[in-house]
């Protein structure tokens, strides 16, 4: 009972920090490199949350958020990781490369989410020629359904580690995850490396 | 009024839409400025249409465009003539917008950014936490210092970010009217060639002390020499195939699925013997 209730705190401050993405702040905190421990600590495995949030932040290095290209989501990967190990009881391994799917499977929500909001424009313009030029109502609207939308997209990635647990013979795959795992820091400090290589290569 | 627009521009991607990307937050972040230039009415609902219209540019540097429209505004507010004031206004709103993007995301996004994943790893390196990068390991380290990684890396760029935003706004404001406002207040090039530097300078640092530790964990009293050769082998195949997927135009996660595909088949379904880093 108490790490189904864990799971849905951490969802909902998943939720909140997620906001701080695109819609609000924007000091990264959101980013893996944080919401990994902080949600670790949470839930009682600050190392492996730390761990999982590190090498999915290298990884996610590679995606740049530009001329609103939708990346895949680093919150919602490292929240459904972390939870994926302490809620769904899966190892560490294979809870990252859970959250690395989550957080790219995200994409097309954010995607609807955004295209949702189009057809408020007019509306809201509608509302301004009525005389009422208050935004701030939309602008709560939209942070409400992001942090609804990723806090029930993480619930949903942790029950699904959850029936994960369960599959007969799932403890075969740890051998071949957890190498794979191992090899994860290397390949996220080599696209650390090529980031900035080919930014010198190419003169900025 | 500044401040409050200042605070209002944390939220100017809010609502960001297909149709017109930030032009909810934009006008959120103008409306304290334009009820004070407009006490009418009518005039400060036709201001605020104005700038429900398509607008784009990087979070952080949009406060030199919002500077820079509340100053139009204001001039235009105060002229005989406002109509023929406003008419440059869309021009030079999407042309701050265009530079300013390919500035700010080039140094926000493409160098600050994997910057503090950098201070992150140091800043556990020096409080003597490798365990990231021996995921087998379990080593005892506190949460202080789990958190004091990330939260570095935070501050520095959080300060970099509200720095700009404030400077920005001002800035914007002083050379309002101007195509060219605020292009010219640092010297954009120079500064991102700097942050490239630091930041490759940083990587190769941050990539060899990873080796030498991989290297002395391993060290041939502990491991034979050819399981030390494999093992130490291992990092530049990954590095290589890196670079492979990279040429091809793959992410970084084609590269994560060939090496989760083929350790899956070499050590779950042919059960090979396992060993970690």
């Amino acid at each position: 009972m108490i790490t189904v209730l864990k799971a849905v705190i951490s969802a909902a401050l998943t939720g909140l920090l997620g906001l701080d993405a695109v819609q609000a702040g924007q000091f990264l905190l959101s980013r893996p490199a944080f919401v990994g421990p902080v949600l670790g600590w949470l839930n009682g495995c600050p190392l492996e949350g730390a761990r999982i949030g590190i090498l999915l932040e290298l990884l996610y290095i590679d995606f740049i958020p530009v001329g609103g290209v939708v990346p895949p989501n680093g919150t919602a990967a490292a929240a459904a990781g972390v939870l994926a190990h302490s809620a769904g009881g899966l190892a560490p391994s294979l809870s990252f490369f859970l959250g690395l799917a989550a957080g790219a499977a995200f994409s097309p929500i954010e995607y609807r989410l955004r295209a949702s909001r189009s057809p408020w424009n007019g509306v809201i313009e509608a509302q301004v020629n009525a005389g009422d030029i208050s935004l701030r109502r939309w602008l709560a609207r939209s942070l409400l359904f992001e942090n609804a939308a990723m806090a029930v997209y993480v619930l949903a990635w942790t029950a699904l580690a959850a029936c994960l647990g369960y599959l007969p013979g799932i403890g075969a795959l740890y051998p071949g995850t957890d190498f794979a795992y191992s090899l994860m820091p290397w390949l996220g400090l080599s696209g650390l490396y090529f980031r900035f290589r080919t930014q010198l290569y190419k003169k900025g | 009024m500044f401040f409050k627009m200042f605070l209002r521009s944390f939220f100017i991607q809010a609502g960001w839409n297909y149709e017109r990307f930030q032009n909810l937050g934009f006008s959120f972040c103008l409306q304290p400025a334009l009820e004070k230039i407009y006490p009418d009415r009518e005039k400060l609902k036709a201001a605020v249409l104005r700038h429900l219209q398509l607008f784009n540019t990087q979070p952080y540097l949009a406060s030199f465009v919002l500077g820079n429209v509340v100053s139009m505004e204001e001039k235009a507010a105060a002229s005989p003539d406002p109509e023929a004031r406003l008419k440059s206004m869309p021009g030079v709103k999407q042309a701050l917008a265009s530079s300013f993007a390919s500035i700010g995301d080039r140094i926000f996004w493409g160098r600050l950014k994997p910057m503090t994943v950098q201070i992150c790893l140091l800043v556990w390196a020096a409080g003597g936490f490798y365990g990231w990068l021996f995921t087998g390991l379990n080593v005892p380290v506190s949460m202080a210092l789990l958190l004091a990684g990330p939260l570095a890396g935070i501050v520095f760029y959080s300060a970099f970010a509200v720095y700009w935003r404030w400077r920005g706004l001002k800035a914007g404001y002083a050379c309002g009217g101007e195509a060219s406002c605020g292009l010219d207040c640092v010297n954009w090039p120079r500064l991102i060639r700097l942050l490239s530097t630091a930041g490759f300078s940083m990587s190769v640092a941050i990539v060899l002390l990873a080796f030498g530790m991989l290297a002395a964990l391993n060290c041939p009293t502990r491991a034979s020499a050819g399981g030390l050769l494999l093992k130490l082998a291992l990092p530049p195949a990954v590095l290589a195939l890196h670079r492979a997927t990279r040429a091809f135009g793959r992410s970084v996660f084609f590269a994560a699925g060939l090496v989760l595909a083929a350790s899956v088949l070499l050590f779950s379904v042919f059960k090979l013997r396992p060993f970690y880093l």
